[in-house]
């Protein structure tokens, strides 16, 4: 049945890519995948840890905005005081004129303030097919247990200017909830921002 | 300092990649009227034109991307409608699906021009922003103004036409798609929606672009199900984010046909499971067929009283004796002769309804009733019903000229098969004076309520049934001419009582003058009407069934005609041009419900407080709406769990011309009033319909009501 349903799918989307989903209530997709120092994550290095993904590519107005407001940042350092896993997840492939190879992540990394705990090299869209990343900013907050606590925006004002910081920011409430052993309230909305880019 | 330091960086930083990364769009504003006059609705474009292989998005973005967005900066007087959306283009890349634009796109917004707007050049300006995407995403914002003349005249623009074209490329708005949309099988996590409809040009490819909908996605990807040849059936995931599931769903349906794209925008409930029938649901939640019937049946009973008209009865058994005398008592001959003559009679009917569907076709007829929201309608209809009853009231005949009347007294006196034939054509001809009021009735029918062609037609074809059905039945059984009722002095007398219909219709379109006059229009419109009326005495009395100077009674009746239209209509009431009038106050009594005047913001900001909010759609002129306010809303129960759930009670007038309601009504898939809409407290629910009088009953409403404030 499963493989009709991916046969289907396949001949709908007629690009030959089908993503997956990351449901929430569900285990999250597991993956190995190298940073941009060469570090390798393994999502089972986090348990007992809250995990967030966040889809990247500053070259998009909607995450450029949360990073030139300094709102990103902020929201990092935020998860990192709380203990928070926070992986950048970087899809665009090699092909995209949005690729950062390893040396220009690096730089980008710095020169953003970032605060995140590791910018993770997808560019063979590993990760973002396998969790059904759409757009960036695409976030999604694992709980302690591994199950997808929240799967969506990064908050409710799809918008590429004003400030972010006066939105209402669902990865803040998911990280302060599952903190306080709560139940995630609102746990997925439509994502927005731009496409990612994957390869063909 | 150090802070200030930094901020001149950030700030160097947003420079840099505002300049570094222009737009790859250009934008520039289009307005298909270059002079307006207050009353006008001009529709403004905003004509982006975007760079090869960049593209813009739809209304509902799809897997990624956004929206453009048109801010308007309007003077005093001038108000923007929603944006209408032409047929985007489903565009695929990277396994995502997106819902856009290439090359260029003209999106149209209505812009209404209120009454008191001064004469003299206004600025339109309005700030777009926008999504580009091609490898990369770029934000795209800009201004677009343009001079608008506010004259007397209208004038149209050089871009004119390029509105035309875009206009073209609307989906179409037909709500006679037979559509359904159910559940395949409730599920808690995502559930499959199955969208099934009757092909309307035949195309293949069918499609269902959905809208934007909130705490819920209806997915982009699309399974198609095998149909039967002639339908389409589809299958779309839709994802929830919250609340409860959503029981509509709208957006476009749309065929390829030929390298076009058709797409026709609907709204559908979503059932529990497919129709028992498999036929599908009409989009329209409208009682179309069974007021059909009672249309049909008056205009049988109508046909049946044309030949009770005193100068047709008499006809009628000299015809039918006549028959029987051509055919040498033969019974299968009379009968012959008799259905022919029935052809003839439907042949004149069938002209009749030609000439109906040419009529309206010549005004534009886009929602129901909106020929009432044209004051010179009404006008116009209030001026023929008062012919029509002073006709009746026999102040003055109708006649064919003498010429035309000998001619066709020649063809019916034919013997024969074609001497039936235009017996039977020209029957309706020769009683024109006393068929010509009731013909006027069905006439402003057509008018009034835009009919499609086929439902004229029928109507017309009924009329000639019930005019035809005497002559019928008497020549397979003459022996029932005995039973004829006697031409007599009754006649005259059924024929003048007949006139007082008339006149109520005409009472009741001179109170609708006040829609848009206000008080002045009962006023001025009934005096014209006064001085028609002894004109048509005048005439009839003294220049029909006079032999002396008549010339000077002409001469009086063109003076007080002239008199009447130049002084009351033209002078004092201004007639031909669109009135703004304070519609006022709508608490019909001092306990009944409060309304207040509908907008959109309106609507949301009661949502943001909490509030459901239950709107009404209505129109002086339309009767349905009326009763359905008084027998379905203002009863003691409605009022009462109005205040109990606190709801906000709106009113949508729809009695003259407003393009936004038109559009809302649009949204809502309605081509025009009555709708009756509850929207939930959550704004993310979808608001419930109401059915329209007589099924509106006040049981129905409360439910309603107590389901939206939960």
């Amino acid at each position: 049945m499963k493989t009709i349903v991916t046969a289907i799918s396949t001949l709908i989307l007629g690009a030959g890519l089908v993503l997956g989903e990351a449901v929430v209530g569900k285990p999250a997709p597991a993956f190995t995948a190298k940073d941009i120092k060469g570090k390798t994550h393994n999502l089972s290095d986090y348990k007992a840890k809250i995990v967030v993904l966040e889809e990247y590519n500053l070259d998009c107005p909607f995450c450029a905005n949360h990073f030139k407001t300094g709102a990103m940042q902020e929201l990092q350092a935020y998860a990192a005081s709380k203990g928070v896993v926070w992986l950048v997840v970087d899809s665009a492939s090699p092909k995209s004129p949005s690729y950062r190879d390893p040396v220009a992540a690096k730089k980008e990394f710095e020169a953003e303030k970032m605060k995140a705990t590791a910018w993770i090299d997808d560019s063979s869209g590993a990760i973002g097919k396998a969790y059904g990343l759409r757009t960036t900013p695409h976030m999604v907050v694992i709980d302690k247990n591994g199950v997808v606590a929240y799967n969506g925006a990064i908050d409710n004002k799809p918008q590429a200017d004003g400030d972010p910081r006066k939105a209402r920011n669902y990865v803040r409430e998911a990280i302060d909830r599952l903190s306080a052993g709560e139940k995630v309230k609102v746990a997925s909305t439509k994502p927005y921002g731009c496409g990612v880019k994957y390869a063909d | 300092m150090q802070l200030l330091a930094r901020w001149f960086w950030v700030l160097a930083a947003l420079l840099l990649t505002f300049t570094a990364q222009a737009a790859k769009t250009d934008i520039r504003l289009a307005l298909d009227l270059e002079t307006a006059r207050p009353g006008d609705t001009v529709m403004a474009g905003v004509h982006m034109r975007m760079a090869p292989r960049w593209h813009t998005y739809w209304r509902n973005s799809g897997d990624s991307g956004g929206a453009t967005t048109i801010d308007w900066e309007l003077p005093p007087g001038i108000t923007a409608g929603a944006i209408q959306w032409p047929v985007p283009e489903k565009y695929v890349t990277a396994g995502l699906i997106t819902y856009v634009y290439h090359d260029d796109v003209v999106l149209l917004v209505p812009l209404t021009l209120s009454a008191p707007v001064a004469p003299g050049p206004v600025e339109i300006s309005a700030r777009v922003s926008w999504l580009e995407c091609a490898e990369q995403c770029l934000k795209g914002k800009g201004t677009v103004k343009k001079t608008l003349q506010v004259g007397t005249t209208d004038k149209k623009s050089a871009d004119a036409a390029l509105i035309e074209e875009w206009k073209k490329k609307l989906p179409r708005v037909k709500s006679d798609v037979r559509a359904q949309a159910f559940w395949e099988k409730p599920d808690t996590e995502s559930r499959n929606l199955i969208i099934e409809w009757t092909l309307v040009t035949g195309g293949a490819d069918p499609d269902f672009y959905p809208f934007e909908a909130k705490g819920y996605e209806v997915g982009n990807a699309t399974e198609k199900l095998s149909a039967p040849s002639g339908k389409a059936k589809l299958k779309k995931v839709v994802k929830k984010f919250e609340g409860d599931w959503p029981t509509q769903v709208a957006g476009l349906l749309v065929e390829k046909a030929g390298g076009a794209t058709e797409a026709f925008q609907v709204q559908m409930p979503i059932m529990e499971s497919a129709a028992a029938s498999g036929g599908g649901i009409g989009m329209l939640p409208s009682d179309a067929p069974s007021s059909l019937w009672a249309a049909l049946g008056l205009a049988f009973l109508g046909g049946l009283i044309l030949n009770i008209m005193p100068c047709v009865l008499p006809v009628i058994a000299l015809k039918i004796l006549g028959f029987v005398q051509q055919s040498q008592q033969s019974p299968r001959e009379v009968r012959r002769l008799g259905l022919i003559y029935v052809a003839g009679v439907l042949f004149s009917f069938l002209v009749l309804a030609l000439a109906a569907i040419g009529l309206q076709k010549a005004g534009h007829t886009a929602t129901w009733g909106s020929q009432f929201q044209d004051p010179r309608f009404v006008v116009a209809m209030a001026t023929l019903m008062t012919l029509v009853a002073l006709n009746l009231f026999g102040v003055f005949e109708v006649t064919l000229p003498g010429s035309a009347l000998g001619a066709a007294s020649d063809l019916a006196s034919k013997h024969g098969a074609s001497g039936a034939f235009f017996n039977g054509f020209l029957a309706t001809a020769l009683a024109t004076s006393c068929t010509a009021p009731i013909l006027a009735v069905a006439l402003g029918y057509a008018l009034a309520t835009p009919q499609p062609a086929h439902i004229i037609i029928l109507m017309f074809l009924m009329l000639g049934v019930g005019m035809a059905a005497p002559y019928l039945l008497l020549s397979w059984y003459p022996a029932l001419l005995r039973f004829l009722p006697k031409p007599g002095a009754w006649m005259e007398k059924f024929k003048m009582a007949m006139g007082f219909p008339m006149l109520a219709t005409a009472v009741w379109l001179l109170a609708r003058t006040a829609d848009h006059f206000g008080d002045r229009g009962p006023l001025w419109v009934g005096l014209f009407l006064l001085l028609l009326a002894f004109a048509a005495w005048v005439w009839g009395e003294f220049v029909q069934r006079s032999s002396r100077r008549r010339r000077i009674a002409m001469a009086v009746c063109l003076l007080l005609l002239a008199f009447g239209y130049g002084f009351c209509l033209e002078k004092e009431l201004g007639w031909r041009s669109r009135q703004q009038v304070d519609r006022g106050n709508h608490k019909s009594s001092p306990d009944g419900i409060d309304w207040q005047p509908w907008s959109q913001a309106a609507v949301e900001k009661a949502q943001a407080e909490g509030r459901a909010v239950l709107v009404d759609f209505t129109a002086n002129w339309c009767l349905t709406c009326q009763l359905g306010k008084e027998y379905g809303l203002e009863v003691p129960s409605v009022r009462s769990k109005i205040k109990e759930t606190n709801t906000l009670a709106l009113i949508a007038d729809f009695t003259g011309e407003d393009p936004v309601i038109a559009a809302e009504l649009k949204r809502f898939n309605q081509a025009g009033v009555p709708l009756l809409l509850v929207f939930p407290k959550d704004p993310k629910r979808d608001p419930i319909l109401l059915p329209p009088w007589p099924k509106l009953r006040p049981s129905l409403v409360v439910s309603a009501l107590d389901q939206a404030a939960k």
